[in-house]
């Protein structure tokens, strides 16, 4: 007879293996769990924002130079949708980028305002997406040519145009060119403002 | 060409007992007893040789007052005397400091040896003819005799075996008329082997040249002559042992190690000058064992069965390590001397080091080769953005290999080339923990060189499958901890236990 208070997870809970290591017992791994951990993207990354015109582009800074970008969250595509994105932007098809060894030689250079990729909302506009950083191509997402919608639906990291290098001497100057999380909020705060007056 | 026709002819230029018998083509063990070998091969003693190592004077020399002379061909290598002066020259040196019972001997030859065993090579042709070969040499070589003859005596004297993994013991040798026997052979050497064109590189003067291009088939007795007297001159001095150098051999001492701290690195991690993480495993390891086979354990290498991230333990068994220590003045390591440095290690309470004892050079392969098909166990610490399910679970009980396509990921691509590998995962078993629904501990067998962190979220996708994308969940991963490697090498040791 099944009471109410049978545990569909009873078979499944963890028994943690006794074991002593200099002279002490070794503790569960469960006490590494932390409620407050911070997300992949968070534990990284630093968000930084890129503006062309009006159109706000996010680039996530790794604390090893690598940088990804993105759409930033206030991107308008974003309430319109997705409808398709293309790395073939006109004289050249940013797909084809190969790169070899450690250094990614071959990787296209990109600048600042280089084009990385065309994306069609499903209201008809079409986005030049920007490199907003100069760096070398390492690896454009391609999975977002053939499932536009993972750049809505995933959480935001996970739905990038790109992956890019930069020097090492060049790093410093990137980071003064974009706008930090707190200077971002801020350019959105005054826009909305002005839109509201 | 009869044996005493030769005996006599090589006593007349000044040759030594032991030289003659390597005329005479002796062997191995025919060194030991030479008045008997000389005696079995039908050759006269020489009356002015019984009191010890006095050589008659050569024959074309104006008279000398009668002193021990030096062997023309040798230049007292051979000798006595030197047998005692190498001796007391190795024990002089820090030769006591070093506990292998091994030693292996490196002497270093002058070329005028080289050249005097040419002369001899074609005094010996004119003398007697076409019975003397003009490729091969008619000597057994100095080089060979040395390993025959001063090994054997030094080792006995010292009490040591020959061993190539021994202590080594280089002895430096000089002549006084090595620079000059040099110049000579230079200017004989354009003269023999002139550069056929204006663009050939010069050619090296060497040991090695003068074995394979200098015999008198490939070099008339002539332009031999032109340079170096036929027979070789009487020399007055003897070979000087310039200097003796001593390297301890390559002691290797392997263990297992355990890893309980989150925040200790596998190796010194510095960036820009200043160090990340204040210790790291392999020093923890190498100050404690390290001291006591040598003066220098900065040059200590420390090698693992593969290695952790800084955040991760290492539980089980341990970790396969080595560590390969040169020049060693010590090569052994009783039972309490290793359980006193395992219990040393351990005070740290970070690190802990289990099956330590020295083992042979040769068992080092067991540590590097076949890295790709070992399997490596984890424990994962995972979290869920809302409770777990029994379907979530079931989801992740995976008994069955699969294969996994990886790029490199993020987190090292800087240093990495883009690269896709493929990786099989052997099992997976997840359980949840109590009062915790969000918290899966997740063990997973994988294939080396997998990593871990990514096969559980994905990363952004570029890790297909993953533990997220086979549960269609957003899973991240909080902490890991490897809990075995599957490496039976090296043999599991208690030092605790009781010699007795």
């Amino acid at each position: 007879m099944t009471t109410a208070m049978e545990d569909p997870l009873e078979l499944f809970y963890f028994q943690h293996d006794e074991q002593t290591i200099c002279g002490q017992p070794v503790s569960p791994i469960t006490e590494s769990f932390d409620v407050n951990y911070p997300s992949v993207v968070d534990r990284f990354f630093t968000r930084y924002y890129y503006f062309k015109g009006e159109v706000p582009y996010q680039v996530l800074y790794h604390s090893n130079r690598i940088c990804l970008i993105c759409l930033a969250p206030d991107h308008p595509a974003l309430g319109q949708g997705i409808s398709s994105v293309t790395f073939d932007v006109g004289n050249v098809d940013r797909s084809q980028n190969v790169v070899k060894g450690k250094a990614k030689r071959g990787g296209m250079i990109l600048q600042a305002e280089s084009t990385l990729a065309l994306l069609t909302s499903e209201s008809g506009e079409t986005y030049k997406i920007p490199s907003c950083i100069r760096g070398k191509l390492v690896e454009v997402n391609t999975a977002v040519v053939e499932d536009p919608k993972l750049l809505e639906q995933l959480p935001e990291g996970a739905g990038y145009f790109a992956i890019l290098l930069p020097k090492i001497e060049n790093c410093d100057a990137i980071k003064a060119s974009l706008l930090t999380q707190e200077q971002y909020e801020e350019r959105l705060k005054t826009k909305k403002e002005a839109g509201d007056t | 060409m009869k044996n005493q026709e030769l005996v006599d002819f090589l006593r007349s230029c000044g040759v030594c007992e032991v030289c003659q018998l390597r005329y005479l083509k002796a062997r191995g063990s025919e060194y030991k007893d030479i008045k008997e070998t000389l005696r079995k091969l039908n050759v006269k003693l020489n009356e002015n040789e019984e009191n010890g190592g006095s050589i008659p004077q050569c024959e074309d020399q104006p008279a000398k007052k009668p002193r021990l002379s030096v062997c023309s061909t040798c230049l007292g290598l051979f000798s006595e005397d030197f047998q005692q002066e190498l001796l007391a020259g190795i024990l002089n040196s820090d030769f006591a400091k070093y506990d292998c019972q091994k030693i292996v001997l490196a002497i270093s030859l002058p070329m005028t040896l080289q050249l005097r065993q040419l002369s001899m090579w074609y005094a010996l042709q004119r003398t007697f003819g076409t019975t003397v070969d003009g490729t091969n040499p008619p000597d057994v070589p100095v080089k060979e005799a040395v390993k025959l003859i001063l090994h054997p005596i030094i080792c006995e004297k010292l009490g040591k075996e020959y061993d190539a993994n021994g202590l080594m013991i280089s002895i430096d040798l000089r002549h006084h008329l090595e620079e000059d026997g040099v110049e000579k052979l230079v200017k004989l050497n354009k003269e023999a082997f002139p550069a056929k064109a204006a663009h050939q590189k010069r050619i090296e003067i060497s040991r090695g040249l003068l074995e394979k291009q200098y015999q008198p088939s490939k070099v008339k007795a002539e332009t031999f002559e032109k340079y170096f007297q036929i027979p070789c001159t009487s020399a007055e001095e003897p070979l000087k042992l310039q200097t003796i150098e001593l390297q301890g051999p390559l002691t290797c001492v392997a263990g297992r190690y355990r890893k309980l701290s989150r925040e200790i690195s596998h190796t010194p991690w510095v960036l820009n000058g200043k160090r990340v993480m204040e210790d790291s495993i392999e020093e923890i390891i190498i100050r404690s064992i390290g001291p006591h086979f040598t003066e220098k354990p900065e040059k200590i290498i420390f090698m693992s069965s593969g290695r952790e991230d800084v955040d991760v333990r290492c539980l089980g068994k341990g970790r396969p390590f080595v560590l390969e220590i040169p020049n060693s003045i010590r090569s052994s390591l009783s039972r309490e001397q290793a359980h006193q440095m395992e219990q040393a290690v351990d005070k740290s309470g970070k690190v802990s080091i289990v099956d330590l004892q020295v083992v042979a050079r040769e068992e080092l392969s067991h540590i590097k080769t076949g890295e790709e098909q070992k399997r490596k166990f984890y424990r994962a610490l995972c979290v869920l953005k809302e409770p777990v399910t029994v379907e979530i679970l079931e989801k992740l009980q995976i008994p069955d290999s699969f294969d996994i396509q990886q790029k490199t990921p993020i987190r090292v691509l800087h240093r990495r080339p883009l690269h896709t590998r493929p990786r099989t995962i052997y099992s997976v078993k997840a359980r949840v923990q109590r009062q915790n629904p969000k918290a899966l501990i997740v063990d997973i067998v994988t294939q080396a060189g997998t990593y871990i962190k990514e096969l559980v979220h994905g990363e952004f996708g570029r890790t297909t499958p993953s533990l997220s994308s086979i549960t269609g969940k957003a899973i991240d991963i909080q902490a890991l901890d490897v809990v075995g490697i599957d490496l039976d090498w090296p043999p599991e040791v208690d030092n605790s236990l009781d010699s007795k």
